[in-house]
C-alpha cells in the first residue's frame, strides 16, 4: 500500500454538490485544551497542517485555496483535543489571544506547545453545513 | 570526483533523456513524490528499500519532486532554482555596492586567477577574465532583483521557469556561483592564515592534497565544476557559505542514519535561508516542491 501522504485525502463529501447549493456558514468556536501530560511531554492529541511557509494547494479543507492558515488535519480520539470539542478541518484564528493567520508552520508548533502551558485556549472557525440543511428543511 | 567511464556513460543517458522529452526544461515539471518513488525504484533490494523509504520521509514534508537536468551543474541548478523560487529580496552580498568590482580587485591581487577557465561560448570571442566575470555577476545581480520582486508565488515560480531553459543565461549563473565560491574560499584561507577562527568545512576543504590553497581549489577543482566533475560535499559547505543560504539535503542512500538529512553548513545562522535537494547518491540533486507539513502535537 502506498506510504501515508502529508495531508489526510481529499473528503469527497466536502466538495459534493450539496456544498454548492446550500449556504456555509463560518462558526466561531472557543475551545479550551487541557493538555495531557505523558512523560515528559504534554499532549494535545491533534494534528496540524498549513502556515505561511507551506503550499496552501495541498489543504483539503480550506475554501479558499490561498489560505494560508493553520488547519486542523487529525484529532486523536479520546484525547484532550477531542474531548475540548475540537474537530477536524477546523481553522485555528487564535492561540491563547496570540493570532494564527500569518505564522509558520513552526511558529504555529511552538505557540501550541510552550512546555508551561497546561491549557491551551482556542479561538477555531468551523465550516458549518447542518445549520444551513436545518434552516432551509425548516423553510 | 572525478567520473570513470561508466558514470561519464550514465550521465550522457540521463541527458539525452532529459534532451529528447523535455529539452528546453532543465528543470521538470512536478510530479508526486511518492508517484515517482514507485516508478524509477521497483525493486525488492535493500538499497530500493532504502531509498524508498528516504521518499517516505519526504513526502511528510513535500508534496512533489522535480528532476533536475543531469549535467555536472545539477548541484547549481537545484540550489539556485530552489534558492529564486522562494526569493522575496536580494541577499545581503549581493546589494553590496562593491559587488560587481569582486572580479577586478581579486584579480588585482592574485595573478594566479588569470587562469580562470571560462565557459566557451560557441561562436563568441571570449573578452577579458574579469570583463567576462563581471557579467556574470551582473546578471545574476539582475535576475535575483527581478524574481525577488515579483509578488505572487505562481508568477514567480514561471519567471524561474524561463530562466532554466538550457541557454546560456543559465550556465551564466552558475560560473558567476563558482566565481563566489572562489572568493569566499579566499576569505576562509586568509582568515585561517591570520589566526581567525573559521569554520570546519574550511579546514577539510583545504585538507584535500587537491587543493590545499585557493589557486589549487581553482585548477583542480572549480575549473572543472560543470565539465568534467560536480560539486563535492566539502563544496557543498562552500557553496552555502558563498551564497549565506542553508543548503538541507535528503540524503536517501542514508536512510536510517543520522547523515540522512544533512545541512550545509551543519550548525546554520538563524538568518540564512533554507533551500531543500533530494539525492539518491551526492552525485546527482532533484528538488521537492509543495512544502505541506503536518505536525502531531
Amino acid at each position: 500500500t502506498a506510504a501515508p501522504r502529508a495531508w489526510p485525502p481529499r473528503r469527497p463529501w466536502l466538495r459534493a454538490g450539496l456544498g454548492q447549493l446550500l449556504a456555509r456558514t463560518d462558526t466561531e468556536q472557543r475551545i479550551e485544551i487541557h493538555k495531557l501530560r505523558q512523560g515528559d511531554n504534554l499532549i494535545l492529541g491533534f494534528s496540524i497542517g498549513g502556515g505561511i511557509d507551506q503550499d496552501p494547494t495541498q489543504n483539503p479543507f480550506s475554501e479558499d485555496k490561498t489560505d494560508k492558515g493553520i488547519y486542523v488535519t487529525r484529532v486523536t480520539q479520546g484525547g484532550p483535543a477531542e474531548v475540548a470539542g475540537l474537530q477536524i478541518g477546523d481553522k485555528i484564528m487564535q492561540v491563547n489571544g496570540w493570532d494564527m493567520t500569518m505564522v509558520t508552520h513552526d511558529q504555529a508548533r511552538k505557540r501550541l506547545t510552550k512546555r508551561n502551558e497546561e491549557v491551551v485556549r482556542l479561538l477555531v472557525t468551523r465550516q458549518s453545513l447542518q445549520k444551513a440543511v436545518q434552516q432551509s428543511m425548516m423553510s | 570526483m572525478y567520473r570513470d567511464e561508466e558514470e561519464i556513460e550514465r550521465e550522457k543517458m540521463l541527458l539525452s533523456e532529459a534532451n529528447s522529452s523535455e529539452y528546453k526544461l532543465s528543470v521538470s515539471p512536478e510530479m508526486d513524490i511518492m508517484e515517482y518513488c514507485m516508478k524509477e525504484w521497483r525493486g525488492n533490494t535493500p538499497a530500493a528499500k532504502r531509498i524508498r523509504k528516504g521518499y517516505e520521509a519526504v513526502a511528510q514534508k513535500f508534496a512533489s519532486i522535480r528532476r533536475i537536468r543531469g549535467d555536472n551543474y545539477c548541484a547549481f541548478r537545484a540550489t539556485l532554482f530552489q534558492a529564486l523560487s522562494q526569493a522575496a529580496q536580494l541577499p545581503r552580498w549581493l546589494q553590496s555596492k562593491d559587488f560587481t568590482m569582486l572580479p577586478e580587485n581579486l584579480l588585482s591581487k592574485y595573478d594566479w586567477i588569470k587562469q580562470w577557465q571560462l565557459r566557451q561560448k560557441p561562436g563568441k570571442r571570449m573578452g577579458e577574465i574579469k570583463d567576462e566575470i563581471k557579467e556574470y555577476l551582473i546578471l545574476l545581480r539582475k535576475k535575483w532583483k527581478n524574481i525577488s520582486e515579483i509578488k505572487g508565488p505562481l508568477e514567480k515560480q514561471e519567471a524561474c521557469d524561463k530562466l532554466f531553459k538550457n541557454e546560456e543565461e543559465e550556465y551564466s549563473l552558475y560560473e558567476a556561483l563558482k566565481f563566489l565560491m572562489l572568493n569566499t574560499a579566499i576569505e576562509l584561507y586568509n582568515a585561517d592564515k591570520s589566526g581567525k577562527r573559521v569554520p570546519v568545512f574550511s579546514w577539510l576543504l583545504f585538507a584535500r592534497d587537491t587543493s590545499s590553497n585557493p589557486c589549487q581549489l581553482m585548477h583542480n577543482h572549480l575549473n572543472h565544476i560543470g565539465h568534467s566533475g560536480g560539486l563535492e560535499q566539502v563544496e557543498m559547505f562552500l557553496l552555502a557559505y558563498a551564497l549565506q543560504y542553508t543548503i538541507q539535503v535528503y540524503r536517501l542512500y542514508k536512510y536510517s542514519t543520522d547523515e540522512f538529512i544533512t545541512l550545509y553548513p551543519n550548525d546554520p545562522e538563524e538568518d540564512w535561508p533554507v533551500v531543500t535537494l533530494i539525492t539518491e547518491d551526492d552525485r546527482h540533486y532533484n528538488i521537492p516542491v509543495r512544502m505541506c507539513q503536518e505536525t502531531m502535537l
